[in-house]
């Protein structure tokens, strides 16, 4: 696979950041992996089976995290909240980043009233404080993972589209868009041969800087208990679960956040690797409202960024 | 001005609207949401009646619209007190915190993203890019569990939590805002009191969240550090303080202004946990109690207070732009 004409790997490892972080990124995207397809069967315990005779204990090498208030062994629960905590954040981002694409370039290569609907729309969500209405929404949703990544996206989106749509007009006066056009190419052919890859580089550094901050939301969701189901494991969940043991047993909380940490650092070490290396400009401005409804649409004079070097 | 003021005013009606949909007709039986999921009959049938749960939509709407305007927000069915004075209660404290920690985030992200990038990648460079990255990884309950524990548990330099030691009658209301009315009623115990327990978290939540203004003020530096009019500055003989001061610093902090706003929309989202970790009294809390006890007509209210607060500091920091940039004119420019 290529990008801007650099193979992937050569990509992803000539940065150390990247490097590290995606070596992290794929332990545990493996680990959550192979603990889906063998439906929990590689976690040493039973990570919901409650053992009363062994309740706190310290960790050792039967149990390398310890154990819970309930007896349940932490390190098999940390691994059966993989596929979770992996999975939901990527299921947010990539379902954000394709109403992203399609209403962004929608916007930005047509313009006219259907850019200004989609845009002013897209203004209003921005206005939510993201995690007060996640935990509204996932509320009135009701418990279920399905909910939970429904109640994210809700708040996730909007930025994807001021993403998607900025690029697509600063593509959009290219030459080779005008020469296509005259060609009478028609618009999936541009699209496909002359826009998306052109888009793509910006997409994939902010979805990758973008999983850990999902994730970030999703463990609080989990921390507060709103939204995920009780009795599933999850890493935010698994850290509130114990508040009450927080001065006596504090490891029993601090396992399961400091797991959560690493793989949080994991996406933002290898988005902001790829940041680097493909020299992409993720701009504050995606993330706030536009000069509201009296916009001035400025492109990106992208003056020559290479100077720095 | 004006036109950004009423712009502003119809993103707040759209958002009202949204949250209106949201609470009224994303689930197929509000009544039965907002009574609790034990309610009897006869409970969900007075809910519905008392909100207008079984009207129309559009009559719904103009009921919500009306009380909301009006501020008949009614009286909060846990605790039986008014529901706008329970929010000006919360507001201030949550304010208070929050600000705080906006004002070390700004300080703290402007000088280490400055010293950052005129050490482009230098050891200084990497070193407060993996801090700030580590930082904004770190999970809000981590960093405050931790915090308490490190600093209020194990060195106990820092009170736990709460806003003012518990021995202290707070000083008469002024603006709500603890140190503030302290201050202003000249009472220094309470001050120093107010001030002693807002340090650890609001130093926590400005740690776990200065990573996005240091990441764009080393951004924003490094492209104008090597820009061509920095250049002739330099030429035509200004020193390199003056230099720094007006021509680089400057232009790192009109992105750094704009980030503030979503910033403070970010902070009053993390003050939840923030304020449950160090039992802060703030409307981070009452929200969470809301939201946990399905209180809808609580939520609601609170959940528009939190989108007022975003929409005014994206407000403010259209205005600061303006200033910060004279070629940015307020709407008016063509």
């Amino acid at each position: 696979m290529f990008i801007r004409g650099v193979k992937l790997k050569q990509l992803i490892l000539s940065n150390k950041l990247s490097a590290a972080g995606f070596f992290i990124v794929a332990v545990f995207v493996l680990l959550a992996l192979v603990e889906a397809a063998s439906s929990g069967h590689i976690t040493p315990y039973n990570p919901y089976k409650p053992n009363l005779e062994q309740v706190n204990s310290a960790p050792s090498l039967n149990h390398f995290f310890g154990t819970d208030f309930e007896g349940r062994d932490i390190f098999s629960r940390v691994i059966a909240a993989l596929p979770i905590d992996v999975g939901i954040p990527l299921a947010v981002v990539s379902l954000s980043a394709c109403i992203g694409i399609l209403a962004g370039v929608m916007a930005g290569y047509f313009g006219g009233w259907l850019e200004e609907v989609i845009m002013r729309f897209t203004d209003l969500f921005l206005a939510f404080p993201a995690l007060i209405m996640v935990l509204a929404v996932a509320a009135t949703l009701g418990p279920s993972l399905i909910n939970a990544i429904l109640a994210i996206v809700f708040t996730w989106w909007p930025p994807y589209v001021r993403l998607v749509r900025g690029s697509v007009l600063e593509v959009g006066t290219e030459d080779f868009i005008a020469v296509s056009k005259t060609l009478n190419s028609s618009f999936f052919y541009i699209l496909r041969k002359g826009i998306v890859p052109n888009v793509l580089p910006s997409v994939l550094v902010y979805a990758t800087m973008d999983v850990g901050t999902a994730l970030l939301n999703l463990s609080t969701l989990g921390y507060l208990g709103i939204g995920i189901p009780p009795n599933t494991p999850e890493l935010g969940g698994m850290a509130a679960a114990i508040s009450s043991n927080l001065y006596t047993h504090p490891l029993e909380a601090l396992l399961p956040a400091f797991v959560l940490f690493l793989i949080i650092a994991g996406f933002s070490f290898l988005g902001e690797g790829l940041r680097e290396t493909l020299d992409v400009k993720v701009r504050p401005h995606i993330l706030v409202r536009n000069k509201v409804f009296g916009e001035t649409k400025k492109v990106d004079d992208s003056d020559d960024h290479t100077s720095k070097a | 001005m004006l036109r950004r003021a009423v712009g502003s005013f119809l993103v707040l009606l759209g958002v009202v609207l949204i949250i209106f949909l949201i609470s009224h007709a994303l689930n197929p039986d509000p009544a039965h949401l907002w009574a609790g999921p034990k309610a009897k009959p006869s409970t969900v049938e007075a809910v519905a009646l008392r909100y207008h749960l079984n009207d129309p939509l559009p009559v719904q709407l103009y009921f919500f619209l009306v009380n909301l305007f009006t501020g008949r927000l009614g009286t909060d069915p846990l605790t039986g007190q008014s529901i706008a004075s329970e929010i000006m209660f919360y507001v201030p404290n949550t304010l208070e915190l929050v600000l705080a920690a906006l004002v070390i985030i700004v300080a703290a992200g402007i000088g280490l993203g400055y010293v950052s990038a005129m050490n482009f990648s230098g050891p200084r460079d990497s070193a407060i890019r993996v801090v700030y990255l580590l930082a904004w990884a770190t999970p809000t309950f981590l960093g405050s569990i931790v915090a308490v524990l490190v600093f209020a548990t194990y060195i106990p330099i820092f009170p736990s939590g709460g806003m003012y030691s518990s021995g202290l009658t707070p000083p008469p209301r002024i603006t709500g805002v603890f140190i503030l009315d302290s201050l202003l009623g000249l009472r220094v115990q309470d001050f120093l009191s107010g001030l002693y327990h807002l340090i650890l978290p609001a130093a926590t939540l400005a740690f776990l969240n200065f990573g996005l203004i240091a990441r764009i003020a080393r951004s924003s530096i490094l492209d104008v550090r090597w820009a061509t009019h920095v250049k002739s500055a330099l030429a035509k003989g200004l020193t390199q303080k003056e230099l720094r001061r007006r021509h680089i610093l400057r232009n790192g902090l009109i992105d750094v202004n704009t980030l503030s706003a979503v910033m403070f929309g970010w902070l009053l989202s993390g003050t939840v946990v923030v304020e449950q970790v160090f039992a802060w009294p703030g409307i981070g809390q009452f929200a969470y109690n809301a939201i946990a006890a399905d209180d809808y007509p609580v939520l609601i209210p609170v959940v528009i207070v939190f989108t007022v607060g975003v929409i005014v500091a994206n407000f403010l920091a259209d205005v600061v732009y303006s200033v910060l940039d004279p070629r940015i004119a307020l709407g008016e420019s063509k």
